[in-house]
C-alpha cells in the first residue's frame, strides 16, 4: 500500500528528518550544492546553445545569471519561486537520500521516489517557462496536441507536479528512516 | 499565395513542435541548435560563428519588420522569433523591447528585427498572416497592430482575431482593416509567412520568443524566453 503524508503527524516527522539530516554540516553541503546544480540544471537546459556560446567565449559569463529566477526576466514571480522551492527540495531529497544510502539500508520505494521527483522537477522547469510549445509538441506524439495550451497555468502545473512528487520522496524517504536514529537522535519520538 | 486553409500552417507548426522534441532531454525549451551557431549553415568561420549574412536567420532580412538602422550598418543586430499569441513574447515586448528602442535602437547602435512563427496558440497564425497583410501596406501600422496582440492577448481567440484586427487598424491606424483581413483569409501574404516558417524551422526555433544577436555581422548567440536587456546588451557588447 502507498503510503501518503496525510496526517500532521508525517508532515511533522518530515521535518524533523530534514532538520536532523540537515544539521549535520556535511549533508547541509550536500543540499545546498544539490539545490544550486538543480536550480542552474534547470535554468541552463533551457538555453544549451547560449550556455555553450559562453563557455566559447563569445558571451560575457555574467550574462548566465540573467536567466535565473529574480535576476532576469524569463520567469514570473510564480513560476520563479516553484522553481526554486523545487530546487531546495531536490537538495533536501538528494541530502536524505545521501544519508539513507551511507547511514541505513535505502528502501527501493524511497529511492525510486527520489528519482521520479528530479525527473520531474527537470520536466516542470522546463515546462514553466514557455513550455506549453515544446510541452505541445511531445503531447502530438499521443495524439494530445494543443492539450497543454488547455492548461490554464500554461505548464506550471508540472513543476506543481514536481514539487508533489519531491514530497513523496521525502515522505518516503523519512518513513524508511523511521525507527533509526539520526546523529544519535532517534527520527520518529512517537515510536 | 496558397489556397490551403490554415491547417496547412498548423501542419508546419507541428512539424517545427516537432523539431524541438528532441531537445526534451535537455528541458522543455532552447534545446535547438545543437551546433549552438543558431545560424543553421555553420559556414562561418573558424570559431564556428556564421555571419549575420548567412541563412536561415538572415534569410530575407532586409525585407522584415525592422526598427533602427540597415542590419548591414550597424553594430549589434537583435532577430526576434515571436508569436502574438504567446505570453512570454508579451513579457519580452513589454519589458525589454522598449529598453532595447531607447537604448540601443534610437541611438543608432542596433537594430531590432522581428520574424513571426506560429507557435502556442492557434489564433496566433491567422494574426500572423493580418500582419504581413499589414507590413505590405504600411510599416507603422504593422508594429501598432504587433503591440496591440500583445496588449491585448488575452482577449484575443481563434474565433475573433481577425474580427478585432480589423476593428483596430480601420480606428487606430490609415490601414484599410477590412482589406488586410480579407487578405488574411485568402493568405495573399503567405509567402512571406512561409518565409519566416522556413527559417524558424532551419533554425531550429522551437519555442518562443528566441532572440538571435549578433555583433559586427557575426553571430554572437541565441537565447529563447522572455530574456532582459541587460543579458541582449551584455551579448551584444554594447
Amino acid at each position: 500500500m502507498i503510503s501518503l503524508p496525510t496526517r500532521v503527524a508525517d508532515w511533522r516527522l518530515m521535518g524533523r528528518t530534514a532538520r536532523l539530516v540537515l544539521g549535520g554540516p556535511v549533508y547541509a553541503l550536500v543540499a545546498a550544492v544539490a539545490a544550486a546544480v538543480a536550480l542552474t540544471g534547470f535554468v541552463l537546459s533551457q538555453n544549451l546553445p547560449f550556455t555553450g556560446d559562453v563557455l566559447a567565449g563569445r558571451v560575457p559569463a555574467a550574462a548566465l545569471l540573467q536567466l535565473f529566477p529574480f535576476v532576469g526576466i524569463s520567469y514570473g514571480p510564480l513560476t520563479g519561486s516553484v522553481l526554486i522551492l523545487v530546487s531546495l527540495l531536490v537538495g533536501v531529497d538528494i541530502a536524505l537520500v545521501a544519508y539513507h544510502v551511507r547511514e541505513h539500508r535505502l528502501s527501493a520505494e524511497g529511492g525510486g521516489g527520489s528519482i521520479v521527483g528530479v525527473l520531474l522537477g527537470t520536466l516542470g522547469a522546463g515546462c514553466a517557462a514557455c513550455g506549453s510549445a515544446i510541452l505541445a509538441g511531445v503531447l502530438s506524439l499521443v495524439g494530445a496536441a494543443g492539450l497543454v495550451t488547455l492548461l490554464p497555468l500554461d505548464g506550471l502545473e508540472f513543476a506543481l507536479l514536481a514539487l508533489v512528487a519531491l514530497v513523496l520522496s521525502i515522505h518516503w524517504l523519512a518513513d524508511g528512516m523511521r525507527g533509526g536514529e539520526i546523529r544519535g537522535c532517534p527520527v520518529d519520538l512517537q515510536k | 499565395m496558397t489556397d490551403d486553409s490554415f491547417l496547412t500552417g498548423r501542419t508546419t507548426r507541428r512539424t517545427v513542435l516537432a523539431g524541438g522534441v528532441s531537445a526534451l532531454g535537455a528541458g522543455c525549451l532552447g534545446g535547438g541548435g545543437s551546433d549552438g551557431s543558431g545560424g543553421g549553415s555553420g559556414s562561418g568561420g573558424d570559431d564556428g560563428a556564421p555571419p549575420l549574412a548567412d541563412p536561415p536567420v538572415g534569410t530575407n532580412l532586409a525585407t522584415q519588420p525592422r526598427l533602427g538602422p540597415d542590419p548591414a550598418e550597424v553594430r549589434g543586430v537583435v532577430v526576434a522569433f515571436e508569436d502574438p499569441s504567446c505570453p512570454r513574447c508579451a513579457t519580452f515586448e513589454e519589458e525589454t523591447v522598449p529598453k532595447i528602442r531607447s537604448e540601443l535602437v534610437d541611438p543608432g547602435d542596433a537594430a531590432l528585427v522581428v520574424r513571426t512563427v506560429p507557435l502556442v496558440y492557434p489564433w496566433g497564425e491567422p494574426a500572423i498572416q493580418a500582419l504581413e497583410a499589414t507590413y505590405a501596406r504600411d510599416a507603422d501600422a504593422f508594429w501598432a497592430l504587433f503591440a496591440h496582440y500583445f496588449d491585448e492577448q488575452d482577449a484575443f481567440d481563434t474565433g475573433n482575431v481577425l474580427e478585432r484586427t480589423e476593428t483596430f487598424l480601420t480606428a487606430e491606424t490609415t490601414v484599410d482593416g477590412a482589406a488586410v483581413v480579407a487578405d488574411a483569409e485568402s493568405k495573399a501574404y503567405d509567402d512571406a509567412v512561409q518565409t519566416d516558417l522556413a527559417a524558424a524551422e532551419a533554425a531550429d526555433v522551437s519555442g518562443t520568443p528566441t532572440v538571435f544577436l549578433f555583433r559586427d555581422g557575426e553571430y554572437r548567440t541565441r537565447v529563447t524566453g522572455s530574456v532582459s536587456f541587460e543579458l541582449v546588451r551584455q551579448s551584444l557588447g554594447l
